[in-house]
C-alpha cells in the first residue's frame, strides 16, 4: 500500500536500478563473485513505470477512468509490440534491443534538447536515431546469424548482446541517473465524464491507433506491403519471385524503430531520460505482442497492447498498486493456454490456409 | 537379439580392443586429472574460488537447459525459476527447520523434478517461442513470489545456509563445498554425457525433429518429453541446492534475466554438445572478474563479444570444433569395415507368430469400418472407407493426388483420428491407441515425405527404429555406457542397424548423415528403419519415389523377402508397374471413397480406374 502514496509521475525504473547500484555491484551478488551479467538485466520484478490512475479523488476511481488511463499506457505498450512484431513479421526474430530503441530515443531527445534546442528538433533527432539504431541492429545482429542458418536462435544471443551494448553505451555517454525531458505539451487536461485524461496520454491514445492504422494500410493495399506479406509467409519463395529480402527487412527495422521512437516521445516526460528504461518497455511491448497474437499479423499487437493497459491499471486500481507487476503476465498465461497464438490473432488454422487478402 | 551376433573378424577386432583400453585409460586420465583440478579449486584463495564454485553452478544449470534445449528443442526460460526454487527451499529448510542438506537433496530433486514434469507438460500443447515464454512467465511468477513473501526475506533475500565442513582428518582436502559443488558438476557433465552415448538420444533428436517418426517407432513421446524435462528442472533444483551455500540467495540472482544467460550460455559455448555448456558457462561467469574495467565499458565489450562470438562461430563454440576437428572422415573408415563383416542378411527377423502357426493366410491383419476423416471443418477426405488386409499379403493403395490414401495410412498408423468408424490391428480394437501404442503391437510405417533426423547418420536413424524392440532404454539411459548390458546391447543394436541398412541397399551410407543423402537413400534408410524391428505389419506410403530403376528393382526384391517371411504390408504407390506384380489385392480410392477393392487384374481391367487414374 506504501506505494499508493507515490505521486503520480514516478520513475520507478530509474530508482530502483539506483538501489540495485548496478555499477557498484549489488553487495549481495558480490560476495558470491558473479557479475553484472547475471541478474543484472532485471527490472520487471522491481515493478514498471505506469501512467498511473489519477490519484486525486482516491478511493473513487471510475471504471471509465481505468479504461481511459488504461488505454493511454496501453497504447505506448501496442506501439512497442507493434515495433517487436514489424521486425518479427519479416525475420522470424524477437529484437531483444527493443526496448532499447525506445530508450535511445528519449535518452537523444533530453541530450539535445538540454543542448539548448528546440525540442521538437530534438523529437526529430531522436527518432531518427532509433531507427538508425534499429537498422544497424539488424544489420549487426540479425543478418549475419539469419544467412548461416534461417532457423537457428542465435539471434537470441546477438541481439541480446547488441541491447548489453546499446544500454551501456548510452550510461556510459549520459550517465546512469536520470535526466529531465522536455515537456513537449502544456500539462491542461481533459474532464470526461468524470474521468481525468492529460494531453499526453490524449495524444498516446491517438498517435498510437493513427500509426497502426496506416501500417494496416500499407501492409495490405500497397505493393510493398504484399512483399513484406510474402516474405513473412515464405521468405525463399519471395525471393525466388525476385523479392529483395534484406531490402525489406532493413525497412522493416527501420519502422519498428521509429515506432519505439514515437513510444519513446510519448512516453519520456513521464519517466524523464533514464538508460535503464528499456527492459521493462521491452518485456510489456514483448507480452502485448504475444497477448494480441502479434507474431502473425502486427497490427494484433496494438490491440494487444491497448488490452494489457487497461487489464493492468484495472489489476492496480482494483487488487493492489502492486499487480500490475504480476498480472498482466497472469493473463498472458491463460490467454496462451487457450489461443496460443494470441486473441487477435487472424482467427483458426483454416482461415490462416487461406490466401492473405 | 536376432539369435546370430555377427562375429568381429580378428584384425578389426584386436583393433577394437585396443581402442577400448585406450578409451579406458583416457576416460581414468580425464576423472584423476578433474579430482586434481578440484583439489586446486579447493585450495584457492576465496575470491578466486567463489568465481570457480559460481561459474560451475551455472555449467550445471547450462547442462540442464542443454538437455531439454539441445535434444528435444524445448528452449526453456524457466531454469531460473527451477534454480530458484531449489535455492530457496534449501535454505528454508536448512536454517528454519534445521534438516539436514543431504537430507534434503533428494526432496529437493523431488519437489523441482515433480514442477518440472509439470511445467514440462506444457509443451505438448505449444512449442518453440511459445514454450519459451509459458516457462519465462514461470520464472517470472516464482521471482515475484520470492519478492513479495514475507518468509522469502523480500529483495534482501536470505543468507544460506553454511556447507558442513570435512571432519578434521580431512581438512587438507581444502573446502568442503568446493569439493561438494565440482563433484555435482563433473556428476552432471556425465549424466548428461551417458545420455548422449545411450540408444535415447537417437529418439530424442527423433522427437526434436521428426516427431511422428519417434512416435512410429513405438516411443511415447509426450512421457518422453515430460520425464526429460523432469530431470532438467532436477537439475537446475540440484545447483539451487549447491547456490544456496554459497551466500545470500535473493530475488535478482532468479530472475528471467538468468535465465535468458543461461541460453546465452548454451548457444555461445555450442547447444547440444557435451561441453559446449560448461565452456559457455565459464565465460559468460567469468568475463566480468578478468575485464575488470570500467563497467559500463566492460559490459559494452561482453556484449559486443557475444555478438561477435555468435555470429562467427554460429554453432557455438564446442559445435565448431567438433565441425572441422571430427568430419565424416573419421567414421567413413569404421563403417567400411562393419560393412565387410556384416553378412546380407534377410531384412526381418522370421516372423514369431508365422513360425508358429503356418501361413494362415485367412486370418486379418488390419481391418477398417467406416472411416469417416475431414480436417477441421472442411470436406470429407475419407468418406466410410473399409480396407481388409490379410496376412501375409501385399496389398496396394493406389488413387489420384488427394483421393484420401495418405490419410487413410495415418488413420491405420494412429496419426489421425477419424470422425467415426472402426480400426482393427491384429483382431484388436486400436480406435484409442496412440501411434506409439500401435507400433509396439507390431505396425510399423514410413512416410512419405522421409521424416528423419538429419542430423544423425543413417545408422543412428535406424537405431530409433529398434527402440521399442530393446527393453529398458529410458529406464536405463543415465548410466548407460557404464552398465555392460547397455554397452552389450548397444552394440549389438548398431550391428543389426548397420545389417538393416545393408539389407535395404543403402550399405554404403552407414555412417553419412541424412542430410547430405540422395533422397532415394532417406526412403531406403526409414525401409531400414522399419524392418529393423521385425515388424508383422508394415504401411509404406510411396515408398518408390525419388529411386533409381535399379533401386526400385531391388525394393521389389525386398518386399517380396519381407512377404516370404510372412510380413503383412500396406504400399501407396504411383509406379503401378512396380506395385501391381507384387500385391494380392489392390483398392483404389478415388475422392475419398473406394472404388474396388480386387486383384492388381481387375482393378487394370476397371473402367473407372482406366478413365481416372491410369489415363485412357
Amino acid at each position: 500500500m506504501h506505494r499508493r502514496a507515490i505521486p503520480f509521475v514516478r520513475c520507478t525504473s530509474a530508482n530502483s536500478y539506483a538501489q540495485r547500484d548496478r555499477v557498484g555491484r549489488p553487495a549481495l551478488s558480490a560476495k558470491a563473485g558473479w557479475g553484472t551479467l547475471l541478474g543484472s538485466r532485471s527490472l520487471i520484478v522491481s515493478g514498471g513505470p505506469r501512467l498511473g490512475v489519477s490519484k486525486k479523488n482516491k478511493g473513487m476511481i471510475t471504471l471509465f477512468q481505468v479504461i481511459l488511463s488504461g488505454l493511454a499506457i496501453g497504447a505506448i505498450y501496442g506501439l512497442i509490440g507493434m515495433a517487436l512484431a514489424i521486425s518479427y513479421y519479416v525475420t522470424r526474430v524477437i529484437n531483444f534491443a527493443q526496448g532499447q530503441l525506445l530508450m535511445i530515443a528519449i535518452m537523444v531527445v533530453a541530450a539535445i534538447s538540454s543542448a539548448g534546442c528546440s525540442p521538437w528538433i530534438a523529437v526529430l533527432a531522436g527518432l531518427a536515431a532509433s531507427c538508425v539504431i534499429g537498422v544497424l541492429s539488424y544489420v549487426v545482429a540479425v543478418r549475419p546469424i539469419l544467412a548461416f542458418d534461417r532457423f537457428s536462435f542465435g539471434w537470441l544471443v546477438s541481439t541480446l548482446g547488441f541491447a548489453v551494448v546499446v544500454e551501456n553505451a548510452a550510461a556510459y555517454i549520459w550517465g546512469p541517473t536520470s535526466r529531465p525531458f522536455p515537456p513537449l505539451l502544456n500539462s491542461s487536461s481533459l474532464h470526461i465524464g468524470g474521468a481525468i485524461l492529460t494531453q499526453q496520454q490524449l495524444l498516446a491514445i491517438v498517435a498510437a491507433i493513427g500509426l497502426a492504422a496506416v501500417f494496416e494500410l500499407v501492409r495490405r493495399h500497397t505493393l510493398f506491403g504484399k512483399l513484406g506479406m510474402a516474405i513473412a509467409a515464405d521468405p525463399e519463395m519471395a525471393s525466388a519471385i525476385g523479392a529483395n529480402i534484406t531490402v525489406v527487412a532493413v525497412v522493416a527495422f527501420a519502422i519498428s524503430g521509429l515506432f519505439a521512437g514515437i513510444a519513446g516521445i510519448l512516453i519520456g516526460p513521464l519517466t524523464f531520460a533514464n538508460p535503464y528504461l528499456g527492459d521493462t518497455y521491452g518485456t510489456y511491448g514483448f507480452i502485448a505482442m504475444m497477448i494480441g497474437g502479434g507474431t502473425e499479423k502486427p497490427v494484433a499487437a496494438m490491440f494487444g497492447g491497448l488490452l494489457l493497459g487497461i487489464l493492468s491499471e484495472g489489476a492496480n486500481a482494483l487488487i493492489n498498486s502492486q499487480a500490475s507487476d504480476w498480472f498482466p503476465f497472469l493473463v498472458l498465461v491463460v490467454i496462451l493456454i487457450f489461443t496460443p497464438r494470441g486473441l487477435f490473432s487472424s482467427g483458426n488454422f483454416l482461415l490462416r490456409l487461406r490466401p492473405a487478402h | 537379439m536376432n539369435g546370430k551376433p555377427v562375429q568381429v573378424s580378428t584384425p578389426v577386432g584386436r583393433m577394437g580392443q585396443i581402442a577400448a583400453r585406450l578409451k579406458q585409460a583416457a576416460g581414468l586420465l580425464v576423472v584423476v586429472g578433474y579430482v586434481l583440478l578440484t583439489y586446486i579449486v579447493a585450495n584457492l584463495n576465496l575470491n578466486l574460488q567463489s568465481l570457480v564454485l559460481v561459474a560451475a553452478v551455472f555449467g550445471i544449470l547450462a547442462i540442464s537447459l542443454d538437455l531439454v534445449a539441445g535434444t528435444l528443442g524445448l528452449y526453456s526460460l524457466g531454469q531460473g525459476g527451477f534454480f530458484a526454487i531449489g535455492a530457496y527451499a534449501t535454505t528454508l529448510a536448512a536454517t528454519d527447520l534445521n534438516i539436514n542438506v543431504f537430507v534434503l537433496l533428494p526432496v529437493i530433486l523431488a519437489i523441482t523434478g515433480l514442477s518440472g514434469m509439470m511445467i514440462g507438460a506444457m509443451s505438448l500443447r505449444v512449442s518453440g517461442l511459445y514454450f519459451a515464454i509459458t516457462t519465462f512467465i514461470f520464472t517470472l511468477i516464482i521471482t515475484v513470489l520470492a519478492t513479495d513473501l514475507q518468509i522469502t526475506g523480500g529483495t534482501q533475500g536470505l543468507l544460506g545456509p553454511p556447507f558442513p565442513d570435512f571432519p578434521q582428518s580431512l581438512t587438507v582436502l581444502g573446502s568442503s563445498v568446493a569439493w561438494c559443488a565440482m563433484l555435482s558438476l563433473f556428476a552432471a557433465t556425465a549424466l548428461v554425457w551417458n545420455i548422449r552415448k545411450s540408444p535415447l538420444y537417437p529418439v530424442l533428436l527423433a522427437i526434436r525433429d521428426a516427431e511422428p517418426f519417434a512416435e512410429a517407432a513405438g516411443a511415447r513421446t509426450a512421457l518422453i518429453k515430460i520425464g526429460v524435462f523432469g530431470l532438467s528442472a532436477s537439475l537446475a533444483g540440484f545447483a539451487g541446492w549447491l547456490f544456496s551455500f554459497l551466500g545470500v540467495v535473493s530475488p535478482g540472482q532468479f530472475d528471467w534475466a538468468v535465465s535468458l544467460n543461461i541460453l546465452v550460455m548454451v548457444l555461445l559455448g555450442g547447444i547440444n554438445t557435451t561441453l559446449g555448456p560448461l565452456v559457455g558457462a565459464a565465460f559468460v561467469s567469468a568475463f566480468p572478474a578478468v575485464v575488470n574495467i570500467n563497467p559500463w565499458l566492460q559490459e559494452i565489450i561482453y556484449g559486443a563479444l557475444s555478438i561477435f562470438a555468435i555470429t562467427v562461430f554460429p554453432e557455438g563454440v564446442v559445435g565448431i570444433i567438433k565441425r572441422y576437428v571430427f568430419r565424416d572422415g573419421r567414421s567413413e573408415t569404421i563403417g567400411r569395415a562393419d560393412q565387410q563383416e556384416a553378412a546380407p542378411v534377410p531384412l526381418s527377423r522370421p516372423n514369431q507368430a508365422l513360425m508358429q502357426h503356418g501361413p494362415a493366410v485367412d486370418e486379418i491383419m488390419v481391418e477398417c469400418r467406416g472411416i469417416e476423416f475431414g480436417y477441421g471443418s472442411g470436406p470429407k477426405v475419407l468418406r466410410n472407407v473399409d480396407l481388409i488386409v490379410k496376412r501375409g499379403h501385399i496389398h496396394g493403395l493406389i488413387g489420384p493426388n488427394g483421393s484420401g490414401k495418405s490419410t487413410l495410412a495415418n488413420v491405420i498408423a494412429g496419426r489421425l483420428r477419424p470422425s467415426s468408424g472402426t480400426t482393427t490391428v491384429r483382431g484388436s480394437r486400436v480406435d484409442r491407441f496412440a501411434p506409439s501404442d500401435r507400433a509396439r503391437l507390431g505396425l510399423r510405417r514410413t512416410f512419405q515425405a522421409a521424416e528423419l533426423v538429419r542430423e544423425l547418420t543413417t545408422r543412428q536413424n535406424v537405431l530409433v527404429g529398434l527402440y521399442s524392440s530393446v527393453p529398458g532404454i529410458v529406464r536405463r539411459a543415465a548410466v548407460w555406457p557404464l552398465l555392460p548390458s547397455g554397452r552389450r546391447d548397444m552394440k549389438q543394436m548398431q550391428t543389426r542397424a548397420a545389417e538393416a541398412l545393408l539389407s535395404a541397399g543403402a550399405g554404403d551410407w552407414t555412417n553419412r548423415r541424412v542430410g547430405g543423402v540422395p533422397h532415394g537413400i532417406e526412403q531406403l534408410t526409414q525401409l531400414a528403419s522399419v524392418c529393423v524391428a521385425g515388424p508383422d505389419i508394415i504401411i509404406l506410403d510411396e515408398p518408390a519415389t525419388g529411386l533409381s530403376t535399379r533401386e526400385v528393382d531391388h525394393l521389389a526384391r525386398i518386399l517380396s523377402g519381407l512377404k516370404a517371411q510372412g510380413v503383412t504390408m500396406i504400399i501407396i504407390e504411383h509406379q503401378t508397374r512396380f506395385l501391381f506384380p507384387l500385391c494380392d489385392q489392390v483398392t483404389f480410392l478415388n475422392a475419398g471413397e473406394v472404388i474396388l477393392t480386387g486383384t492388381a487384374d481387375e482393378v487394370r481391367a476397371n473402367s473407372v480406374v482406366r478413365q481416372v487414374y491410369l489415363g485412357e
